[in-house]
């Protein structure tokens, strides 16, 4: 561990925000100036029968009340210096809200305002508002839960491992206090001094700009100050179907390494509409956050831990499948290889003790008015170490991964025990109606049939 | 072709994972299945690219199958019938 790390370590009144905690605490602070909202993720489970309102209520109490960084408020101690949980005051906070709805029949348009309500209402980090709750109970006995928070309190990893862990203090096989580890996981190999992190931070500032030459556009960019108001759809493929994909996945890109296949069809969808258009994506310029918890380990859920790899493609590899996938593994390799996913931790840890909007403007001059083209995710297998919450099956699940309402639109993916969700976020009025729909169908076309 | 035999490819694929990849528990041997010891995409690139600076050969990930990950010594067959091929 370095020494500056060291100086960091969590005590019992203070939890310093990580890199990857700070950059999207800029995001964050750029939504709420600029959009009125915050940047805000969410998980949705969909649970059968049996789930046991009141026993999950008093489950976050007594795991709000156990670990104290669910409700802290963040804050830059002086103004110097990196940010911090401050998890002392946050005994003055109130706990996560658990709101149960009305009881109903099921609607999908009820579940998909309610999410979108969520996830365009601002989060005030400063006063510890970072999770709460919302249940739909259903006539017939099941119900959705929907999982909301300020995105530095979790990554995708991280609120998986959370729910898998309430899971658990639930059947009593551990208790409030017993959270895992949660350690900023370094980089492998010998740590760095002062100087040579700061050259490796230097050199991923330098890769991010160069892969912005030529200037590439979004489809809601460039970025500007308009409301923000995403909304999503969530397709569930059935097991034959996923069972394809995934097959094709693995062929084409790796048992492992999927995410390129579900990264190129992705691609392929927005260029789709660029077409439509008539109008130049410029390239399509991408980020792909990486896990960086230590592999094997038992999972920290809390604060993020990713580094971000980029992936630059030209418009006319969109429209060539295999060269398409060819070049983003190319380029994968070769970013791991050349260190880039250290390099962006050194980055973003550095970063951390930039003013916010000191952060903002630089990746606005780095990225020539915009961000990136459009935001990607996958995240695996969904909560893959639990069945159940508080007494119902956990029946299917996904992320909707945020985006500011410039680039205006996110792919998520994940798998639930054998069936792909894909999740299309996008901000209201950046996309026609047609056009929405012409991404989506591509989407799914460039999943199943990549030539 | 390449000098290195299974045995030798074995020991240095189950070395890098051990020491410089994974979190690896006490009980990590070369039998031990790889995605329950917590191989992911960012380790498994890193293990290629390990395997690339000692054998001089590129084994792309999308020729590594499910199978192939049951343990060290199953992963270190298939790299080196893949290095053998060049």
């Amino acid at each position: 561990m370095s020494s500056s790390s060291k100086a960091e370590l969590a005590s019992p009144e203070r939890l310093p925000l990580t890199g990857a905690d700070g950059f999207l605490r800029a995001f964050d602070d750029e939504i709420r100036r600029r959009c009125g909202a915050s940047h805000v993720s969410q998980l949705v489970l969909r649970l059968g029968q049996g789930f046991d309102t009141d026993a999950f209520r008093e489950l976050i109490g007594r795991v709000s009340r156990a670990q104290p960084i669910l409700h802290a408020p963040i804050r830059r101690p002086g103004g110097l210096g990196a940010p911090i949980y401050d998890l002392r005051a946050a005994s003055r906070t109130p706990l996560p809200v658990v709101e149960v709805h009305e009881p109903g029949p099921r609607d999908p348009e009820r579940v998909a305002a309610l999410c979108a309500a969520r996830m365009n209402q601002p989060f005030d980090g400063r006063r510890g508002q970072l999770l709460r709750f919302d249940v739909l109970p259903y006539d017939d006995g099941t119900s959705e839960l929907v999982m909301s928070w300020l995105h530095m309190l979790f990554d995708g990893a991280g609120s998986e491992a959370f729910v898998e862990w309430l899971e658990a203090v639930h059947q009593e096989r551990r208790l409030p206090s017993d959270a895992p580890a949660d350690l900023p996981p370094e980089p492998t190999g010998a740590p760095l001094g002062a100087r040579e992190r700061g050259q490796r931070a230097t050199r991923w500032q330098r890769h991010l700009a160069s892969l912005t030459d030529p200037p590439i556009h979004s489809l809601a960019g460039p970025v500007r100050s308009v409301r923000q108001r995403l909304r999503y759809t969530v397709d569930t493929l059935d097991r034959g179907e996923s069972e394809r994909i995934t097959k094709i996945a693995a062929e084409r890109a790796g048992f492992l390494t999927p995410m390129l296949h579900y990264l190129a069809a992705s691609i392929r969808a927005h260029d789709e509409v660029f077409r439509m258009r008539g109008t130049d994506p410029g390239g399509y310029l991408v980020p792909l956050p990486v896990n960086r918890r230590p592999k094997g380990g038992d999972p920290s859920p809390f604060r993020t831990h990713v580094s971000l790899l980029w992936f630059r493609v030209e418009p006319e590899l969109a429209r060539d499948g295999k060269a398409l996938i060819e070049a983003l593994k190319k380029q994968r390799r070769e970013s791991i290889r050349d260190g880039l996913v250290e390099d962006g931790h050194y980055a973003m840890d550095y970063a951390r003790f930039a003013p916010k909007r000191l952060y903002a403007h630089m990746a606005r001059r780095d990225l020539a008015g915009e961000l990136c083209s459009f935001f990607f995710a996958f995240t695996g297998e969904f909560v893959a170490g639990t069945d159940t919450l508080c007494g119902a099956p956990i029946r299917a699940g996904f992320h909707a991964a945020p985006v500011p309402p410039s680039p205006g639109s996110s792919t998520a993916l994940s798998h639930h025990r054998g069936r792909l969700s894909l999740t299309h976020v996008y901000q209201e009025g950046a996309l026609a109606p047609e056009e929405q729909e012409v991404l989506r169908e591509t989407l799914l076309r460039a999943l199943a049939e990549p030539d | 072709m390449s000098d290195w035999t299974r045995e030798a490819l074995t020991d240095k694929v189950f070395e890098i994972l051990r020491d410089e990849l994974l979190e690896a528990a006490p009980d990590f041997t070369p039998q031990s299945d790889l995605i329950e010891a917590g191989l992911d995409s960012l380790a498994v690139t890193q293990l290629m690219l390990a395997v690339e600076e000692a054998t001089g050969v590129w084994v792309d990930e999308s020729l590594l199958t499910p199978e192939t990950f049951a343990s060290t010594e199953t992963l270190a067959a298939c790299v080196h019938e893949l290095v053998q091929q060049g």
